[in-house]
């Protein structure tokens, strides 16, 4: 750590005048702008927005799908990071380079791959028929359960790559030791693996609920015109109402849920290391 | 035990890695319409891919804003990132935050707001936007990760360099730099892929002419229900997955993801 106060601000305000200029300013003019309304300055219109039913609904999905995909991956991420970690370190090493693979891939590219296999002549609907199971295609793309498919396949790495990391920190003798003194496997879990990797729990929570609140690929792609979540409603009523105020609120409920979640996350982690500590 | 965790690791990596193995034979075949599996093999929608004239404009501007906007978020980013590791900085917290802001804002909302509040009242072309925006998002990735390699490299030698009479900036491009070197280069790929793959802060701004791929894509997409974006999407990935194994091979990229 060097005392020369001058150079070290010199070094940093370049890229911090850049972003606040070039960011942070047409952001805060945009989330301003949902403030105002015609009787001055309040909340009116995002009373209005959610007095929209089609509004609500929405909204609700979108947290509905967030809640969903977080929950489904922790379950999956658990099984996923504790299978490799009773591998040997060679395999298990080539096994995450396999799983941060995918999140270098292009996500329409991957989300396109759903379109194949849910599509009514996908994969899915030419099996079930030529199993005799249904006559009739089945409807799975445009749905929330498209959507769900598609949001857990593009962030399920996020969860399980920091929960490898998290119980690789795991100290190696407690789960025998437990084992050693009798506890069942649901008893380790909950009492030992699931307290001391909650850090990673929190990351990858985090990372993969504000990820779906904000997804715009995989409900445009798989939810089409009429399944819509908060960025797809909020592109819409942009290109096809030139509705700019809409956009603006949605704009304030994306960043605050975003901002609280990555908030609140941050402090349940905070207080585990303090009440550690 | 043993038989579970392997029935979980080969289901994950099925669904997470099968659909690519999909959509490859679904690029190839040689029908009209996207289907599988597909009525025959052949190379026509791979060929077609090449032929769409908006794709070869939009695969050369997402080449360039991504090649442009990640080397100007380093050029900003190195700095940044050195200057508030290793000196004390007055209201070094707050810098901090605003470096690494454009992480908690949804890409969306970026390109509305710069396409609104910056490009329509100066009268700026859409490029810029697009080269603004892009640039913003990657710059709290290149701190992070040039930070990263920075924690590895001991501050005695630079010390050392110091009291031996090199002076700040030398130390810097003769000590630090190729120090850190293989960081730089993990974060120039991460930052590349980053700003080819992104749609949300391009949505707004893409409009006649100015569209980035994988928005080419999604409108194209809409349209057409053919097998090309398939092939396109197979390409891609075939594309990514070469240049990660020979990051991973020469710097060790999944350290710093």
């Amino acid at each position: 750590m060097f005392d020369r106060k001058g150079i070290g601000m010199a070094l940093a305000l370049p890229s911090a005048l850049f972003i606040a200029l070039g960011f942070l300013l047409p952001v805060a003019i945009l989330l301003a702008a949902s403030f105002r309304n015609p009787a001055g300055i309040g909340l009116g219109n995002f009373i209005a927005f959610f007095t929209d039913p089609l509004n609500r609904e929405v909204f609700w999905r979108t947290l509905k799908l967030g809640l969903a995909v977080t929950a489904a991956s922790a379950v999956i991420g658990y099984a996923m990071a504790l299978a490799i970690a009773g591998l040997p370190r060679g395999a298990g090493g080539r096994l995450v380079g396999l799983l941060v693979l995918p999140l270098m891939i292009s996500p329409v590219a991957r989300t396109y791959a759903w379109i194949v296999i849910l599509g009514r002549t996908g994969i899915v609907n030419v099996a079930l028929k030529s199993l005799g199971l249904s006559e009739e295609p089945l409807r799975i793309l445009f749905t929330e359960t498209a959507i769900f498919i598609g949001l857990l396949q593009l962030f399920l790495p996020l969860m399980v790559l920091p929960l490898i990391s998290a119980l690789e920190n795991l100290p190696a003798d407690v789960v025998p030791a437990a084992r050693v003194l009798g506890a069942s496997w649901l008893r380790i879990f909950l009492a030992i693996i699931l307290p001391l990797t909650r850090e990673g729990l929190v990351v990858g929570g985090t990372l993969v609920f504000v990820g779906s609140l904000t997804a715009y690929i995989t409900p445009a792609i798989l939810g089409g015109s009429k399944v819509l979540m908060l960025e797809t409603l909020m592109y819409q009523r942009v290109t096809v109402a030139n509705d700019f105020l809409s956009a603006s609120v949605i704009s304030v409920i994306l960043i605050v849920m975003s901002v609280a979640t990555n908030a609140l996350l941050r402090k349940l982690a905070a207080g585990r290391s303090v009440a550690h500590a | 035990m043993r038989k579970l965790s392997h029935a979980v690791i080969v289901l994950v990596l099925l669904f997470l890695l099968g659909p690519f193995v999909i959509i490859c034979i679904a690029g190839l075949s040689s029908g009209e319409t996207l289907a599988f599996p597909p009525p025959g093999i052949s190379w026509r929608w791979v060929e077609a891919v090449f032929a769409v004239e908006s794709f070869r404009a939009s695969f050369t501007l997402s080449l360039l804003l991504g090649v442009g906007a990640t080397l100007a978020a380093l050029i900003l980013g190195i700095p940044a990132a050195y200057g508030l590791d290793r000196y004390r900085v007055p209201g070094g917290g707050i810098l901090r935050n605003v470096v690494t802001a454009p992480i908690v804002v949804p890409g969306i909302i970026v390109g509305l707001a710069l396409l609104r509040h910056l490009l329509v009242p100066l009268r700026l072309p859409l490029t810029l936007g697009l080269f603004l925006g892009h640039t913003a998002l990657l710059i709290p990735y290149a701190v992070r990760v040039v930070s990263a390699s920075l924690a590895n490299l001991r501050v005695d030698i630079e010390e050392a360099a110091i009291l031996l009479g090199a002076s700040r900036a030398r130390t810097f491009f003769l000590i630090v730099l190729p120090n850190i070197r293989a960081g730089i280069v993990a974060a120039f790929i991460l930052g590349f892929v980053t700003s080819f793959n992104q749609v949300s802060v391009s949505l707004f701004l893409s409009g006649p002419g100015v569209t980035t791929l994988p928005i080419d894509m999604l409108f194209y997409m809409d349209f057409n229900y053919d097998p090309s974006v398939a092939a396109l999407s197979a390409l891609l990935a075939i594309l990514s997955i070469i240049v990660v194994l020979a990051a991973e091979r020469f710097v060790g990229l999944s350290r710093y993801v």
